[in-house]
């Protein structure tokens, strides 16, 4: 008799689980049915004293099987309750990831910082100092150390602009050979890059401000064929690509003898195009052996010491590089070109 | 300077390649070749031929002739020639069939000008034979190629690179045989022989002047110089094949009969053959005569003394000066000639006699019946000998980096006209020709060009130098500068790269004074004379050119400041200048927090707005106790729309303040306290005083005290609510102790006239 109320019990209370529409429904169940203090099985419990110890432990059995079945049953319910439950709230978090994201993107490095210091890491990489000199030189710096005395016809090469207190703007990075070979101890390499001036008319290929790439390597018994070696690792490394260099005598006074590089045009390879103007070459940098004079006037011995010099025109390289056809783009500080970059 | 290849045929009669190749060998071994032009092509094909009958067009200018075009023929030629006339000979070429008002016109009667041999198109060439005139090519090589070659500004000197080039004999045209002996008939004084070391003259008579003949006009008109008179054009001939440049004088109209060389009064006035005047000094060096200067030495002549139709007696000029002399007075005068380019490059005082050596042969065949007057006059200082260099052939294999045999390198030097000795086995001794050792050959290196050219650079082999293996010495300062641009692009921000230029306008705009300012003598356009002091002026034309096109942008740009000195060279600062642009929103705030980013720790000041600042947006950047910078906002005068943030960041301060060095605490293992305090201050109050004062109470229990927000309260109030945090890295601390930290703070902040909600 007591097992029927249970079983009825039990069979009732699974029955009104399965029907529960809400997870309050479900506790009004769990407190009816298990409450510890009123609960339908509580209540029968509370009458199992009277029952024989034989009874007493068959009917704890049913009981505690019929409370087991119930609790599964609500454990089961409730976790159906909150899958659904997470479900709509996280159904309810839906967002629209096609949205641009808010905050700036990234900027953009110029593009001859972005050439300059690839070429910086690759001379750093070769041993090379990166050093700096003084936009405004004096005379004796860009011009007499460098084997160029007043009313030498060679100024002629360089249009200066000259400023008030008699210094000058640099018209080439040459000068900061000239304060590496007073700073750093020999052996030495070093670049220098930078921006240097010339009174010449602007134009969409002529700049009075642009920017050069000094090199320099001093160091016993450096010869032409050191130098052509250099050159053709140094540019294999900057074009990425195996390039074929040629020397052609070329006059500047700070180097004897003075070199024009050509590389073997890179668009067409040889055979001429408008590129290289039919011939094949392009003119690429002025280089050379370091001129004795100008040794001596740093104070190094020519008798002991020798070296190259290289002038790597920079924006030159960047509008090699990006095919720029305005080389005023690079200083008219436009978001329109500075953004391609 | 142009060349022309028969031109230099001449001297080396056994050159068989064309211009095009030779050109190639030219850029390769000597100098930069710029182009070639051919010239004359016409006469290619051109013939004299007899114009038979002229017949005028109805309605036309031009005329209908008959030609006689010997063994092809009789032509209908079409003329629009004012001088085209029946029974002249002139020159016909055949270009080919075309109407011409109206009639078939075969061919073409062509002017000098057509034919290339002068610039005269006034009307159809006159001539009874064009025999000799053949077409030529001009080869251009860039004048900067040969700034250290004196003799390459002639042909000779070209023929002679390219005779050695090609291992081929060279001709010489100047025989010195010729020059009269004996007394001359006129005297030269040199005042003194540094600045004019020779100076060489012949006195001619029974001249002629007229035009020259058209060989002459022909070889001047083909490398770009115009045939003027028979007299100036042969001293313009010679110039050119000799380098030397010469001068004729009206010898009718020189005062005296002796030629001054000296320097000029000061305040002594010129006039030239341009017309223009000139007020001389003491740095001019001039020709005289007795009453006055009749040259400018070197650069040009004098209006007086000038060849024209009436000259009959020539004095004839070959001279020498000082390269740096000449150069000066060219450049003070800003008057550059054919004469003064090629005395600057320091030309050889051998080639005055040479050069009147070839006049006496010339001028006969310009100037029919022209006769010699005495001897040479020549006055010269004392030449230096040429120079004698030891030329190691070991050094010189090192140098070049390829062994060479000494025959080989003897020959090379030799075909350039050194002259080569043995001292020992492995050294020569080269005597440097006259025409190189005035400034380009003087030591054992400038051999190694001679010799490394001839050989061909082709021909060594590149090789690996050895070099210690070194880590290069650092440079902080860049590699801070890279860091920098490295932060600004990653936040968002454009690198622009400005002008070093500035107008005075800009620089007023910005409260500064222009006289402040390195200035640049020679700016190379109005607006571009001041060098910048500040990269503000060039950020904000940057912005107002982007702002057009954009609502919202950041750019930053790392430059130097400039600033003078009262000696030596200005001082060059870093700067770093950021700004942000927006149509509505101030980009203070994102600013100040790339200042902090940057500059860890960094504290923002409130400043006084200067004249171009936003009077209430501006503050001054604080970083480890120095002043390194400014935030602010441009004064809306300054913007037509929008609002430009602006940070303004002194590099070089940064660089010399160095970053705190990192120092590792361990983490605390005991729990830190936190409690919220909400101060009522005025809306003018800055937030940051509270901060400052419970930093300044300095009790090292606290660990931090953040900001949280901040509301308006009625009344021009605010609550502004921080949150301070309390620990110690040894023990919990009690809450007593806790609460009586609060009670110091706040007791601290109403000493300060704060007001608290506790």
């Amino acid at each position: 008799m007591l097992d029927e109320s249970i079983q009825e019990l039990a069979a009732g209370a699974l029955q009104r689980i399965a029907m529960a529409g809400t997870a309050e429904e479900l506790e009004a169940v769990r407190v009816e049915v298990l409450g510890r203090k009123g609960g339908a099985l509580a209540e029968i419990s509370k009458g199992m004293g009277k029952l024989s110890p034989d009874e007493r432990k068959r009917i704890g059995a049913v009981l505690n099987q019929a409370k087991q079945e119930i609790e599964t049953a609500l454990d089961a319910r409730k976790a159906t309750f909150e899958a659904v439950a997470l479900a709509a709230k996280l159904d309810s978090e839906w967002l629209d990831l096609t949205v641009p994201a808010p905050g700036p993107r990234r900027g953009h490095l110029h593009p001859i910082t972005r050439i300059q210091r690839e070429l910086e890491d690759l001379f750093v990489s070769l041993g090379f100092a990166v050093l700096d000199g003084p936009e405004v030189e004096d005379e004796y710096h860009n011009f007499d150390a460098l084997n160029i005395p007043a009313d030498h016809p060679a100024r002629d090469m360089q249009d200066t602009f000259w400023l008030s207190g008699g210094n000058l703007l640099r018209t080439h990075t040459s000068p900061v050979q000239v304060r590496g070979m007073e700073r750093l101890k020999l052996p030495l390499r070093m670049i220098a890059p930078g921006r240097v001036f010339r009174n010449e008319s602007v134009d969409a290929s002529h700049e009075h401000t642009f920017y050069q790439l000094e090199g320099m390597m001093i160091d016993r018994n450096v010869s032409v064929a050191h130098l052509l070696y250099f050159m053709k690792t140094l540019l294999t490394a900057v074009f990425q690509r195996d390039v074929t260099v040629r020397l052609r005598p070329g006059y500047f006074p700070f180097v004897e003898p003075g070199f024009e590089l050509d590389i073997q045009c890179l668009i067409c390879g040889g055979p001429g195009c408008p590129v290289c103007k039919q011939s094949g070459w392009v003119e690429l940098l002025p280089c050379g052996l370091v001129n004795p004079h100008v040794l001596r006037q740093s104070g190094i011995d020519p008798d002991e010491f020798g070296g190259f010099a290289f002038g790597l025109g920079l924006t030159r390289l960047v509008m090699m590089r990006y095919s720029i056809d305005d080389i005023r783009q690079l200083q008219g500080g436009d978001l329109r070109f500075l953004e391609q970059f | 300077m142009k060349f022309s290849y028969n031109w230099i045929r001449e001297f080396v009669p056994g050159l068989t390649q064309a211009a095009g190749p030779l050109e190639r060998l030219i850029t390769m071994k000597t100098a930069e070749c710029e182009g070639i032009e051919e010239t004359g092509a016409l006469l290619g094909n051109a013939q004299v031929v007899l114009v038979e009958s002229v017949e005028p067009i109805a309605g036309s200018h031009n005329v209908k002739t008959q030609i006689d075009a010997g063994p092809l023929g009789k032509r209908t030629v079409v003329c629009g020639a004012p001088n085209c006339r029946a029974g002249m000979h002139a020159v016909w070429t055949p270009i080919g069939k075309k109407v011409v008002s109206g009639v078939e016109s075969d061919g073409m009667l062509a002017s000098a000008s057509e034919l290339g041999i002068s610039r005269d198109h006034a009307g159809i060439l006159e001539v009874d034979t064009i025999a000799g005139l053949v077409p030529d090519a001009a080869i251009e090589i860039d004048n900067k190629s040969i700034t250290h070659r004196p003799d390459l500004w002639g042909h000779h000197g070209m023929a002679r690179e390219v005779a050695a080039i090609l291992g081929l004999p060279l001709t010489d045209p100047a025989k010195l045989e010729l020059l009269p002996e004996g007394p001359a008939a006129i005297q030269v004084m040199i005042e003194d022989y540094a600045l004019c070391p020779r100076y060489s003259a012949l006195v001619f008579d029974n001249v002629t002047v007229g035009p020259s003949p058209l060989w002459l006009q022909y070889r001047l008109t083909s490398i770009g110089l115009n045939p003027i008179n028979n007299i100036v054009d042969l001293t313009n001939f010679l110039m050119a094949e000799l380098a030397q440049p010469m001068h004729a004088f009206d010898a009718d109209l020189l005062h005296g009969d002796t030629i001054f060389v000296r320097t000029a009064k000061a305040g002594e006035h010129f006039r030239a053959l341009n017309d223009e005047s000139y007020t001389l000094d003491a740095a001019n060096l001039v020709i005289a005569d007795a009453a006055g200067p009749i040259a400018l030495a070197g650069v040009i002549g004098g209006g007086e003394s000038a060849i024209s139709d009436k000259t009959t007696r020539v004095v004839l000029e070959s001279a020498n000066f000082q390269a740096s002399s000449i150069r000066k007075t060219s450049a003070g005068i800003k008057l550059r000639t054919d004469a003064s380019m090629r005395f600057e490059k320091a030309q050889d005082p051998l080639n005055t006699v040479r050069a009147l050596a070839r006049a006496v042969e010339l001028l006969p065949l310009v100037s029919p019946g022209i006769r010699l007057v005495g001897g040479v006059a020549d006055a010269c200082g004392p030449l230096a000998a040429p120079p004698v260099i030891e030329l190691s052939l070991a050094w010189l294999a090192r140098k070049l980096g390829r062994t060479l045999a000494s025959g080989e390198v003897r020959r090379i030097l030799e075909s350039l006209a050194f002259t080569v000795a043995d001292m020992d086995a492995d050294t020569f001794l080269v005597t440097v020709p006259s025409w190189r050792a005035t400034k380009d050959v003087g030591i054992k290196d400038d051999l190694v060009e001679e010799v490394g050219r001839m050989i061909g650079y082709d021909s060594i082999t590149p090789e690996a130098p050895l070099a210690p293996v070194a880590p290069p010495p650092a440079n902080p300062a860049r590699r801070m500068q890279h860091d920098v641009r490295n932060l600004f692009v990653d936040n968002g921000y454009t690198e622009v790269y400005n002008y070093s230029f500035l107008s005075e306008a800009d620089v007023r705009a910005f409260g500064m004074d222009p006289n402040d300012h390195l200035r640049v003598l020679n700016p190379i356009a109005e607006g571009q004379e001041l060098m910048r002091s500040s990269l503000l002026p060039g950020i904000w034309n940057n912005v107002k050119e982007n702002l057009k096109y954009r609502d919202s942008f950041r750019i930053f740009e790392i430059g130097q400041e400039i600033h003078p000195n009262e000696t030596g060279l200005p001082s060059e600062v870093p700067h770093l200048i950021a700004a942000v642009y927006d149509r509505k929103e101030t980009g203070l705030f994102e600013l100040k927090r790339m200042a902090e980013c940057l500059l860890p720790g960094a504290q923002t000041k409130p400043a006084q707005g200067r004249e171009y600042e936003h009077p209430a947006r501006a503050a001054e950047i604080h970083w480890r106790g120095e002043l390194v910078g400014r935030l602010f906002e441009l004064h809306p005068r300054m913007m037509e729309t929008g609002r430009a943030a602006i940070l303004d960041v002194n590099l070089a301060r940064i660089a010399e303040l160095g970053e705190a060095p990192t120092k590792y605490t361990p983490i605390r293992r005991q729990p830190s306290s936190a409690f919220d305090l909400s101060v009522v201050m005025v809306n003018r109050q800055h937030a940051g005083d509270v901060r400052s004062a419970i930093a300044e109470y300095a009790n090292p229990l606290i660990e931090s005290t953040n900001y949280l927000w901040e509301f308006a309260l009625p009344d021009g109030k605010k609550s502004v609510s921080y949150r301070i945090t309390v620990g110690s890295p040894e023990r919990t601390l009690p809450s007593e102790e806790i609460m009586a930290i609060r009670a110091d703070i706040i007791a601290i902040l109403r000493e300060l006239n704060y007001e608290l909600k506790v």
